[in-house]
C-alpha cells in the first residue's frame, strides 16, 4: 500500500565484471529486468580502451547489418514479428553478415527477376503505346532505319522538352510531329536529311527523345509488332507470376529464421551499445546501477547463475546522486492510464510521493461532477472497458486509458443518479440530490468545497514531501506548507462563518491563527534560513524584504483566493452539461412532434454530439484542473524514470534515430 | 491588398530581420579566414550562430562533419520561415529547399555508382527534416540496391520518379550519370520557374528579380561550361538549358553555343555590374576556365548586391525572408570553403581571393 504513494526504495550498486564474462553478465542483468544502468561518475575509469572501442566498432556494424536483413525481409514482404522468447544469445557481426550474405544471395534472383520482367512489361506496353498511333501504316519498321537520303526517329519524350527540342534546330531541316500523348510523355515522330544525321541524332539524344528500338522478336509492320508485343507481354506476366510464386516460398521457407536474425542482431547490438558504456579498469569491468531494495536478491540470483566471479558491492548514495535516483513507480495494473498521465505531466522524484493514486482518485470525481448523466457516464464505461480490453486492434496503444475512461463513467454514472439525469431526460427518476439546473447557486457552492478539499489535498501531499526530503522549514513555512494550510484554513473557516455555516471554531480563533499563518508566510524566507540553518537570514536590507515579504503574502492571498474559484468551473459545466441536454430536445421538437422518428434522431445524434464534444472538452478541464490547480501544490517533476536495462529495442527505433544524414 | 500583405508578412519581415543580425559580420568573416588551424576555426565558429550546432564531441568534426552541422544551421532557418510564410510565397520556399533535395539525390546516385556505403554518402548530404518528399529512408532504400535502375524504382513514389525513369534509358546506354542529373537540374527549375509565375505584385516582383537572377546565373553558367568543358554541340547546349529567365534570353545562349565571345555576351546582359575589368581582364590575359570562375565570381558578387538593396523599402513582401536564406546559403557557401581551405592549408590569399569576406 506504502508503495502506491511513493516510489520503490532503490539500492546503488557496483559490479565488477570479469572481462571474459561481461556478455553473460549483461545478459543476466538485462535478464533480471530490475537493474538501472547508469555511467560512472568517477572519471578516471573513463577513459576507452581497446575494448570499449571494439563494441563501439560492433554497434555500427550490427546497425548496418540490421539494415541489410530488413531490406530482405522488405523483398520477401516479411514483418518484424515480435521479440522471441528466450531472447537468443549475442552474434558477431561477422557470423551474421555470413548469414545474411547468404540469405540475400538466396532473395536476390527472384526479386532482381521480379523486378526486370515489371520493367520488361511496362516497356512493352509502352512499345504498343507508341505503335499504336501508326497501327495502320504498312510499312516494315525495319525499312525506316535503312533510308538513304531520310532521317527518321520514332520515339518518346518530355512533352516539356518539344519545344526546347524545335528551338535547338533552329538552322536544320526537320519536321517533328506529335503522334500520341499521355501524361508527361508524347510519342514523336522525327523526319530530316539522312546527311544531317549525325546533328539530329545529338539534338533528339540531348532532349531526352528515347527512341524507340523494339526488340528482334517484334519487327515487322506496326501491326505485326503490336501482335508480337501482346504475345510478348502475355508471356512477361507468366514470368512475373512464376517469380512471385518462387518469393512466396522463400517467404514461408525463411520467415522464422529471418525474424530470429533480426531480433537477435538487434538485442546484439543493444547488448554491445550497453558494454560500449561500462568503465574499464584492467581485466574488468565496473557497471553502477540502482535496483529495487527488494528485487536485489532477485538480481544477485541472476548473475550468480552465470558467474561467481561477478563481484556486486552496495554503494552509499553520494551527493550527486540526489535528484538523480531513479524513481520507479510501484502501481497496480488498474492506475497505469493515471500513471501516463501523470508523467505527461513530469517524471516523480525518488524522495516525493507519486500522486498517481491522488489522481485516480479526483480525476473521475472532478469528470463525473461536470458530466453527470447515467446514460452517458454508461457509454463512457462501456468504451473504456471495450478500450481496456484491447478487442480493438487499432486502440491497443490507448488500452490502459480504458479504466480511466470507464472509471470516468462510472462517476459521471453517480453523479447523473445524484443529478437525476439519464441521456438528457429530467423526468425519468427523481434526482437523488438535487438537478443543477435548477439549483445552480448550490451546485456552484458545491463545487468551490470540493476545490477547497482537493488544494487542502495538495498542501497536505507538500507537507508529506517536504517530510520525506528533511526540508522542514519549507514544510512549515512555504505556502504550499504548514503556515499556508493554517492560513488557507482559516480564511475558509472565517468565510464560512460570514455566510452562518456551522463552524464549530469560534471566530477569534480563526483570526488568530490566520495571523499566525499570515506571519509565517510572510517572513517564510527568513525562519526556513532560520530553522535550516542558513545564512545570512536576509539577502537584501531588511527594509526591502519586508516591504518584498508583504506583497508575496498578498500575492499568496490572491493565488489562493482564485485557484479556489477556479474550481467553480465544476459547478459551471454540471449546469452547462445540462443546459447542452436540454437545448437537443428544443432542436428535436422543434424539428419534429416528439415521438417520431425524426426526434429520436436528432435526439441521439444530439446525445451522441454531447458525449463526443463535450465529453472532450470536460476532459480537458479535468486534466487542467488537477494539472495547474492540484499538481502545482506539490509536485515538481523532474526525477529520473526507472528503467531497467533491457536488450530488446523498440521496432524501428535504430533506423527512427536518424534522419537525412542525421 | 497592402494590409493584408503587412499582417501576412509581418511575423516573417521580424523573424527575418532577426536572423538577418545573426549572419556573420565581415571581422567575424576575416578572422575564420586567418585561423591559423582547424581548432581555431572551430572555436571561432562556435561564437557564431552556428555555434549550436557545433557541440557535438570535437573527434567527430572532421571537415566534411563540420560543414554539415553548419548546414544545420540553414536547415533549421529554412524549415522556421517557410512554416510562417503566408501562402502562395510559402510554396517557392518550398521549391527553393527542394533544390538540397535534388542535391541530395544526386549525390545518392553518385554513391550508388561508385559503391558507397551510407555512413560514406551521409554527411555529404544536406540534413532536410520537414517539407521533404525524399527522406532518409528512401535514400538509404536507394543506396542498399547498388543499382541505378533499380534505386530509381525504389522513389516510385516522389516527384523525381518521372524524370529519372525516362532519362534512366540514356544512363544505361552511356554509363554516365550526365543525363539523370541534367534532367532532374531541369526539372527543378522547370517547377522553380512556376513558383514564380504563380505569385502575384509585389511578391511576383521581388522573386522574379531574386530567384529570377539566380536562374539566369545558372543557366548562363551551364551554358558556358557545356561549351568549354564538355565541347556539346549548339543543339545540345540549347537542350541542355533553359528556355526562360529574368534577363537571360534564349539567343543569349545560342550566341554561348554557336562560339561568340563570352565576354560580350556577359556584358551585354548585365551593362551596370562590375564585371568590364574582370571580363577584359579575362579575355586578354586568362584560360577559358578561369575566365569562367571570375564570371561565376561575378554573378554572386551582383546577386549578393541585389539581395542587400531589397531591405530598403516595402518590406512586406517575400523579398525579405528570400534575400535571407540566399545570403545565408552564400555564407554557407564561403564557410564551406574556409573548412576545405583550413582543412588543406591552402594559403590565406588565395582563399581570401575566392570567398566575398566584405
Amino acid at each position: 500500500m506504502v508503495n502506491m504513494f511513493k516510489p520503490q526504495t532503490m539500492e546503488k550498486i557496483e559490479l565488477i565484471i570479469p572481462e571474459h564474462q561481461v556478455v553473460r553478465a549483461t545478459e543476466a542483468l538485462a535478464a533480471s529486468g530490475v537493474f538501472h544502468h547508469t555511467p560512472s561518475t568517477q572519471l578516471a575509469f573513463r577513459t576507452p580502451s581497446r575494448s570499449i572501442n571494439e563494441w563501439q566498432a560492433w554497434t555500427t556494424d550490427l546497425v548496418a547489418l540490421e539494415r541489410r536483413i530488413l531490406f530482405v525481409m522488405e523483398e520477401l514482404k516479411i514483418d518484424e514479428g515480435t521479440p522471441p522468447s528466450p531472447l537468443p544469445h549475442i552474434i558477431e557481426p561477422r557470423v551474421a553478415e555470413l548469414d545474411i550474405e547468404r540469405l540475400e544471395h538466396e532473395a536476390e534472383r527472384p526479386v532482381h527477376e521480379l523486378e526486370a520482367a515489371k520493367r520488361r512489361l511496362t516497356q512493352l506496353q509502352k512499345y504498343i503505346g507508341q505503335l499504336t498511333p501508326i497501327a495502320n501504316l504498312d510499312v516494315d519498321l525495319g525499312t525506316l532505319r535503312n533510308l538513304h537520303y531520310t532521317f527518321i526517329m520514332l520515339g518518346s519524350m518530355p512533352v516539356t522538352n518539344i519545344d526546347r527540342l524545335e528551338s535547338s534546330l533552329e538552322h536544320i531541316p526537320f519536321v517533328l510531329i506529335t503522334l500520341h500523348q499521355e501524361g508527361h510523355l508524347a510519342t514523336v515522330m522525327l523526319f530530316g536529311l539522312q546527311r544531317d544525321g549525325a546533328v539530329l541524332n545529338r539534338a533528339a539524344r540531348s532532349a531526352y527523345l528515347n527512341p524507340l528500338i523494339p526488340p528482334e522478336d517484334y519487327r515487322g509492320t506496326p501491326a505485326q509488332a503490336i501482335a508480337a508485343l501482346q504475345a510478348g507481354i502475355e508471356r512477361t506476366r507468366q514470368h512475373i507470376a512464376e517469380y512471385e510464386r518462387e518469393i512466396a516460398r522463400l517467404h514461408e521457407v525463411r520467415i522464422r529464421h529471418l525474424r530470429y536474425l533480426l531480433w537477435r542482431v538487434r538485442a546484439s547490438h543493444a547488448l554491445a551499445n550497453t558494454i560500449a558504456s561500462y568503465d574499464r579498469i584492467q581485466h574488468a569491468y565496473l557497471v553502477t546501477g540502482w535496483v529495487p531494495a527488494v528485487a536485489r536478491s532477485k538480481l544477485e540470483r541472476e548473475i550468480a547463475g552465470v558467474s561467481e566471479a561477478v563481484i556486486i558491492e552496495t554503494l552509499e548514495p553520494l551527493q550527486e546522486d540526489i535528484g538523480h535516483i531513479p524513481a520507479s513507480l510501484e502501481n497496480p495494473p488498474f492506475f497505469r492510464g493515471f500513471q501516463s498521465l501523470v508523467t505527461t505531466y513530469g517524471q516523480p522524484n525518488y524522495d516525493e510521493l507519486d500522486p498517481t493514486p491522488i489522481m485516480a482518485l479526483t480525476f473521475p470525481l472532478v469528470f463525473g461532477l461536470m458530466f453527470g448523466d447515467v446514460g452517458h457516464g454508461l457509454l463512457l464505461l462501456l468504451a473504456g472497458l471495450l478500450l481496456a480490453s484491447r478487442k480493438v486492434k487499432a486502440l491497443r496503444s490507448a488500452a490502459s486509458f480504458g479504466i480511466v475512461v470507464a472509471l470516468c463513467g462510472a462517476s459521471a454514472m453517480l453523479f447523473g443518479a445524484l443529478y437525476g439525469s439519464i441521456f438528457g431526460f429530467e423526468d425519468v427518476f427523481a434526482a437523488v440530490w438535487f438537478r443543477p439546473l435548477e439549483e445552480i447557486t448550490d451546485v456552484l457552492l458545491f463545487a468551490v468545497v470540493v476545490g477547497a478539499l482537493l488544494i487542502s489535498t495538495g498542501m497536505i501531499y507538500n507537507i508529506v514531501n517536504a517530510a520525506l526530503g528533511r526540508r522542514w522549514g519549507y514544510l512549515l513555512f512555504n505556502h504550499n506548507g504548514l503556515a499556508g494550510l493554517v492560513f488557507y484554513w482559516s480564511l475558509l473557516g472565517m468565510a464560512a462563518r460570514a455566510f452562518d455555516a456551522p463552524i464549530p471554531i469560534p471566530g477569534d480563533v480563526l483570526t488568530i491563527l490566520a495571523v499566525i499563518g499570515g506571519i509565517g508566510l510572510t517572513f517564510a524566507e527568513f525562519f526556513e534560513r532560520l530553522v535550516e540553518g542558513r545564512r545570512p537570514l536576509f539577502e537584501e536590507n531588511v527594509g526591502t524584504y519586508i516591504a518584498l515579504a508583504i506583497f508575496e503574502l498578498f500575492e499568496t492571498l490572491i493565488s489562493l483566493f482564485s485557484n479556489t474559484l477556479s474550481y467553480v468551473r465544476m459547478g459551471a459545466f454540471a449546469v452547462a452539461h445540462g443546459a447542452l441536454s436540454l437545448v437537443v430536445f428544443i432542436i428535436a421538437e422543434a424539428i419534429s412532434t416528439p415521438g417520431n422518428v425524426g426526434y429520436w434522431i436528432i435526439v441521439i445524434l444530439g446525445n451522441l454530439f454531447v458525449i463526443g464534444f463535450e465529453g472532450l472538452i470536460v476532459g480537458i478541464q479535468t486534466l487542467r484542473l488537477e494539472y495547474y490547480e492540484l499538481f502545482s501544490k506539490f509536485f515538481s517533476g523532474g526525477g529520473t524514470p526507472y528503467r531497467p536495462l533491457s536488450l530488446i529495442p523498440k521496432a524501428g527505433k535504430l533506423n527512427a534515430s536518424e534522419n537525412t544524414g542525421g | 491588398m497592402v494590409q493584408s500583405a503587412i499582417i501576412a508578412y509581418s511575423p516573417v519581415n521580424a523573424t527575418t530581420r532577426a536572423l538577418y543580425s545573426t549572419l556573420l559580420t565581415p571581422e567575424v568573416r576575416r578572422a575564420l579566414v586567418q585561423a591559423p588551424n582547424f581548432d581555431v576555426l572551430i572555436t571561432q565558429l562556435e561564437k557564431t550562430a552556428y555555434g549550436p550546432y557545433l557541440k557535438i564531441n570535437r573527434e567527430l568534426l572532421t571537415p566534411r562533419r563540420t560543414v554539415y552541422q553548419l548546414r544545420l544551421h540553414l536547415t533549421h532557418v529554412y524549415e522556421k520561415l517557410i512554416r510562417i510564410t503566408p501562402e502562395p510565397g510559402q510554396q517557392l520556399l518550398i521549391q527553393l529547399w527542394r533544390l538540397y533535395e535534388v542535391d541530395n539525390l544526386k549525390a545518392t546516385l553518385r554513391g550508388i555508382e561508385t559503391g558507397a556505403s551510407w555512413d560514406e554518402v551521409r554527411h555529404l548530404l544536406s540534413p532536410m527534416f520537414r517539407y521533404i518528399t525524399l527522406t532518409t529512408d528512401d535514400i538509404q532504400r536507394m543506396l542498399a540496391t547498388g543499382s541505378i535502375m533499380r534505386a530509381i524504382e525504389r522513389i516510385r513514389h516522389t516527384p523525381y520518379y518521372d524524370t529519372l525513369i525516362h532519362a534512366v534509358e540514356r544512363y544505361e546506354t552511356e554509363k554516365n550519370l550526365f543525363p539523370l542529373e541534367v534532367a532532374l537540374d531541369l526539372d527543378y527549375r522547370r517547377g522553380l520557374w512556376e513558383s514564380i509565375q504563380s505569385l502575384k505584385g509585389m511578391d511576383h516582383e521581388q522573386a522574379l528579380r531574386l530567384v529570377g537572377t539566380e536562374i539566369d546565373a545558372d543557366n548562363l553558367l551551364w551554358a558556358i561550361r557545356y561549351r568549354i568543358y564538355h565541347h556539346l554541340s549548339v543543339q545540345e547546349i540549347v537542350n541542355y538549358t533553359l528556355p526562360f529567365g529574368y534577363k537571360v534570353r534564349d539567343e543569349d545562349i545560342r550566341a554561348i553555343a554557336e562560339g561568340m565571345d563570352i565576354a560580350t555576351i556577359v556584358k551585354r546582359i548585365y551593362p551596370h555590374i562590375e564585371l568590364e575589368d574582370t571580363v577584359t581582364r579575362a579575355k586578354e590575359e586568362l584560360s577559358p576556365e578561369r575566365q569562367l570562375a571570375l564570371i561565376e565570381h561575378a554573378l554572386n558578387r551582383h546577386i549578393r548586391n541585389l539581395c542587400r538593396k531589397t531591405f530598403i523599402g516595402n518590406p512586406f513582401h517575400i523579398g525579405i525572408p528570400l534575400v535571407y536564406l540566399m545570403l545565408l546559403e552564400y555564407e554557407l557557401q564561403d564557410l564551406t570553403a574556409i573548412v576545405e581551405a583550413n582543412a588543406s592549408q591552402l594559403p590565406i590569399d588565395v582563399l581570401a581571393s575566392i570567398i566575398d569576406i566584405e
